[in-house]
C-alpha cells in the first residue's frame, strides 16, 4: 500500500525520535508505548505484535507481525525502513510460562533472531531489550546481590528462562558485531504495580502461597512505573550494556508473604518438587518444578550500575511497591503494620 | 505479544491469520463491511506480513476513519484476541474528541490483568488485616541486603545472653587488637558439629567490644543452604561465604569472621580437637589485599567439646548428601534432645592483627609471586590461631569450669 503518509499536526516532537515497539500486547511493551504516547515526545512510533494492545492506540501506527515467521526479519526491516525508525524495543517477551514450550522458543528465540537481524537490515541507531533478572536463574552459587556481567542461567529446566537468555546471549554477541548500534539491554526484577501481568503480580495476587519448609531466600521486585521509567530512560541517553532495574530494598520471601497478608503453604522440599511436577504434567500450572529453585535460592541482582550510568532513581522502593500492588496509599498510615515496624 | 499465548489456545500464533481489507474505507464502506456478505473478499491466509498499516494516523481530518476501523475488524481477524477490555462501541464517530481522549485515558487504567479489588482483599478486610498482623510478628518490614532483620536478630538476643551468660559463660579477651572501626577479618576455627561458633562469636564480639561492632560471619554453603539453619543465621546476620559478598561487607567498612576450615573444621572428630584442619584455599589473604583489611586470629575454646563427635557417619552422611552426620554420646541415640550442647565453658581469645598490606609492598618490591605471600600469610594466620589455642588450651584446668 503506497498511500503517501499524512503529515503530523499534533506534534510536540521534542526529542523527535522514530521509535518502534516490538511485542505491545505484553504488559512492558503496551504500558511503554501508552507512556511514549502520553509523553508526545517521538516524532514517529509504530507498534508491532502479532494482536493489538489492550489500550487503544492513540498516535502510534500498528503493524501485524509475526516474528516467528521465516520472512518476519525481511518484512520487519521493511517496516522499519519504511517508516524510518531509528529506535527499536524489542518487548516481545512472554510474561508468564506457558506449556507451548515449542512455540515460546519460536518467539523467543528465533523471534529475537528476525528482530535483531532486521535492526541490521533497517540500520537503526538503538536497540532496547526489555529482558528479566529471571536470566541469573536461582542457584546456590549465587552471592547476595548479582552484578551485570554474572554468567547467566544455562539451566535448560525452565523453558520460560532458558529461551531468554538465548535471546539475550543473541543480543550480546550482536552487540560486539554492530559496535555502531547503541544496544541496552534492561534486566527487569519482578515487575509488581497495580496494572502490571507479570509472573510475580500472578503468583502474589493469589491468597495461598506454597513455601519451601525451611528456605526463605531474599526477594525483590520492581515497580511496574519504575520499569517503564527505566525504559524510557535507555531510550533517550546512549548506555550500551546490560543494566539491572531493581527497586532499593530486599525481603525474605515469607516476609513478603505477610506484609501482603497471603497464607504460607509451606511444603517440604520432597513433596513440593513432585507436586508441582505432576500438576505441570497435567497442565493445572505454568510453571515447571524447578522454578521452585527461585523459592530456594538467592536471585537478587545489584542496581548500582542503572543507578550510577543510566541514571535510574527508582521513585518506589520495595514497601512502596508492595503497598501500590495492594491497593494501598503508598506510605499511608493503613499500610503499616503496628507491631513489625521497623 | 507476551500474553499471546494464554489467550488463543486453539489457534497457533505461527499461523498466519486472513488479513483484514487493506484498502482504507471510508464510514460507507464501513457499513457496508459489516453486513456477512462482505467479509470473505480477503479471507485467504496470506504468508506474508502485513505491510499496510492496520490504523491510519490520528490525523484531525481522518480520526473518523480511524476510529471506525479500530471498531470494525474483519469477522475472525480478533476472533481469538477479543476479551472485554476490547469491546467497545461501534459508533462513536459522534464524541468530540475532548471526550475520546478521556475515553482513552480511562481505558489505558482499566486494563489490569487482576482487577485490584481482588487482589487486595483475598479474605474479607479485618480477617486479612489481622493475619497481615499475626504473620508480621518479629519480623521487621526492613532487612538489610544480606537479609539480616534486626527485629528478628532482637528477639533471640534474650536466648544468645542466656547462652553467652550462664551456659558458656564466655569470656573474651584480646578486644584491643579489633579495630573501633574500619574493615576487619576475624579468622577463627571451627569446630562442634552446629554452627554455634558463628552465632556465639557475632553475640560475644557485638557485646563486649568498645564500639560494639557487628560482625558478619561469613558460612559456608552447607550451612547455609541447610534448612532452617541458612534461614536463621541469615536473619541473626550471617553471610553465605563468596569472595563477592565479602568484598561487598569489607567495602562497607564491615567486619566479617570466616572460618577457614570449612567442613572439614566443623565436622571433625572429638579426638581431633582443637588441631586446625587444612585452611582452604587462602581465600581470606586474597580477600584482605584486595580490601585491604587487616587480619585477626581468632581462637574459641569450647566448641569443639560441645558436641563430641565420635564418628561422621560415613556412608549414611553420603547417603544423606551430608558432608558428616554428627554421630555423639547423645546424638542420635536420644533424638533431637541429644542436640543440646554440652555445658563447656568457652573462650574466645583475639590475637595480634597481621597487616596484610605492608607485607604485600614488600613483596611486591623483592619480586615474589603473588601465590606464595597468599600461602605464606595463610599459613602464619593459621599458625597464630593455632598458638592461641593451644595457649587456652594449656591454661585451663576443667572443661566445664574453666
Amino acid at each position: 500500500m503506497s498511500s503517501p503518509r499524512v503529515s503530523r499536526t499534533d506534534a510536540a516532537e521534542s526529542s523527535g525520535r522514530r521509535i518502534a515497539v516490538i511485542g505491545v500486547r505484553g504488559f512492558v511493551g503496551g504500558a511503554l508505548l501508552r507512556r511514549l504516547e502520553d509523553d508526545r515526545g517521538p516524532e514517529r512510533l509504530v507498534a508491532l505484535d502479532l494482536k493489538k494492545p489492550l489500550a487503544p492506540l492513540d498516535r502510534s501506527q500498528f503493524y501485524r507481525v509475526d516474528v516467528t515467521l521465516p520472512s518476519a526479519d525481511g518484512d520487519l526491516a521493511d517496516i522499519l525502513a519504511r517508516e524510518e525508525i531509528d529506535t527499536v524495543v524489542h518487548a516481545a517477551f512472554l510474561g508468564n510460562p506457558t506449556h507451548r514450550t515449542a512455540w515460546a522458543h519460536e518467539l523467543e528465540d528465533v523471534g529475537t533472531m528476525h528482530i535483531l537481524a532486521a535492526c541490521a537490515r533497517a540500520r537503526v541507531a538503538k536497540v532496547v531489550l526489555a529482558s528479566t533478572t529471571l536470566v541469573y536463574g536461582a542457584a546456590p552459587g549465587h552471592p547476595n546481590l548479582l552484578v551485570e556481567d554474572r554468567e547467566l542461567s544455562s539451566d535448560p529446566r525452565v523453558p520460560f528462562v532458558a529461551t531468554k537468555v538465548a535471546a539475550e546471549r543473541q543480543v550480546r554477541k550482536f552487540r560486539a558485531a554492530h559496535p555502531e548500534i547503541c544496544v541496552t539491554t534492561l534486566r527487569l526484577a519482578a515487575l509488581l504495580g497495580p496494572k502490571a501481568d507479570s509472573l510475580a503480580a500472578r503468583f502474589l495476587s493469589r491468597p495461598v502461597a506454597p513455601v519451601l519448609l525451611g528456605f526463605d531466600p531474599l526477594l525483590q521486585v520492581v515497580h511496574e512505573e519504575d520499569a517503564i521509567d527505566a525504559l524510557l530512560l535507555a531510550l533517550t541517553g546512549d548506555h550500551p550494556g546490560e543494566f539491572n532495574i531493581v527497586a532499593d530494598g530486599v525481603l525474605p520471601y515469607t516476609t513478603l508473604l505477610a506484609l501482603l497478608g497471603r497464607l504460607p503453604l509451606p511444603l517440604p522440599r520432597a513433596v513440593a518438587y513432585p507436586l508441582v511436577n505432576a500438576l505441570h504434567a497435567l497442565q493445572l500450572v505454568s510453571s515447571p518444578s524447578a522454578m521452585l529453585d527461585w523459592l530456594r535460592y538467592l536471585c537478587v541482582a545489584d542496581g548500582t550500575k542503572a543507578r550510577e550510568v543510566l541514571g535510574f532513581e527508582p521513585r518506589y522502593d520495595l514497601r512502596a511497591t508492595l503497598a501500590d500492588f495492594l491497593g494501598l496509599p503508598v506510605g499511608g498510615a493503613e499500610y503499616a503494620v503496628g507491631e513489625g515496624r521497623a | 505479544m507476551a500474553r499471546a499465548g494464554k489467550r488463543d489456545g486453539s489457534a497457533s500464533p505461527a499461523k498466519p491469520r486472513p488479513r483484514k481489507p487493506r484498502a482504507k474505507r471510508t464510514s460507507a464502506q464501513q457499513e457496508r463491511d459489516a453486513a456477512p456478505t462482505d467479509v470473505t473478499t480477503d479471507l485467504a491466509p496470506d504468508v506474508t506480513t502485513d505491510l499496510a498499516p492496520d490504523t491510519v494516523p490520528p490525523d484531525d481530518a481522518l480520526d473518523e476513519l480511524y476510529y471506525g476501523e479500530e471498531a470494525m475488524p474483519a469477522p475472525g481477524d480478533y476472533g481469538a484476541a477479543l476479551d472485554r477490555h476490547e469491546e467497545r462501541p461501534s459508533d462513536r464517530r459522534s464524541l468530540p474528541s475532548e471526550l475520546r481522549e478521556l475515553e482513552r485515558r480511562v481505558r489505558a487504567r482499566l486494563t489490569p490483568a487482576f482487577p485490584i479489588e481482588a487482589r487486595r482483599r483475598l479474605a474479607l478486610e479485618p480477617l486479612w488485616r489481622g493475619w497481615r498482623e499475626f504473620a508480621m510478628r518479629g519480623r521487621s518490614e526492613e532487612v538489610d541486603e544480606f537479609g539480616k532483620d534486626s527485629l528478628a536478630a532482637a528477639r533471640l538476643e534474650p536466648v544468645l545472653d542466656f547462652l553467652h551468660d550462664r551456659y558458656f559463660r564466655i569470656e573474651v579477651e584480646g578486644l584491643e587488637h579489633l579495630p573501633d572501626t574500619g574493615p576487619a577479618i576475624l579468622v577463627a576455627n571451627h569446630g562442634g558439629a552446629l554452627p554455634w561458633d558463628g552465632a556465639l562469636l557475632m553475640h560475644a564480639i557485638r557485646r563486649e567490644s568498645r564500639t560494639q561492632r557487628e560482625v558478619r560471619p561469613l558460612v559456608e554453603d552447607f550451612v547455609f543452604h541447610a534448612p532452617f539453619v541458612g534461614k536463621l543465621l541469615t536473619k541473626l546476620g550471617a553471610v553465605r561465604a563468596c569472595p563477592e559478598n565479602a568484598e561487598r561487607l569489607l567495602a562497607q567498612e564491615q567486619v566479617v569472621a570466616v572460618f577457614p576450615e570449612g567442613a572439614h573444621g566443623i565436622g571433625k572428630l572429638f579426638r581431633d580437637r582443637y588441631r586446625l584442619q587444612r585452611f582452604g584455599r587462602g581465600g581470606f589473604v586474597k580477600l584482605a589485599l584486595r580490601a585491604n583489611a587487616p587480619l585477626v586470629p581468632v581462637a574459641i575454646l569450647g566448641s569443639d567439646e560441645m558436641h563430641p563427635m565420635l564418628s561422621a557417619g560415613g556412608p549414611i552422611a553420603r547417603a544423606l548428601g551430608l558432608p558428616y552426620l554428627p554421630i555423639t554420646p547423645t546424638f542420635p541415640l536420644l533424638g533431637l534432645l541429644g542436640l543440646v550442647p554440652l555445658p563447656v565453658k568457652w573462650k574466645i581469645r583475639l590475637g595480634a592483627p597481621i597487616d596484610v598490606t605492608a607485607r604485600a609492598d614488600d613483596n611486591a618490591a623483592s619480586g615474589t609471586d603473588e601465590g606464595l605471600l597468599i600461602g605464606q600469610v595463610a599459613e602464619e594466620v593459621r599458625s597464630a590461631v593455632q598458638e592461641l589455642l593451644d595457649d587456652l588450651v594449656a591454661a585451663r584446668r576443667s572443661v566445664f569450669l574453666g
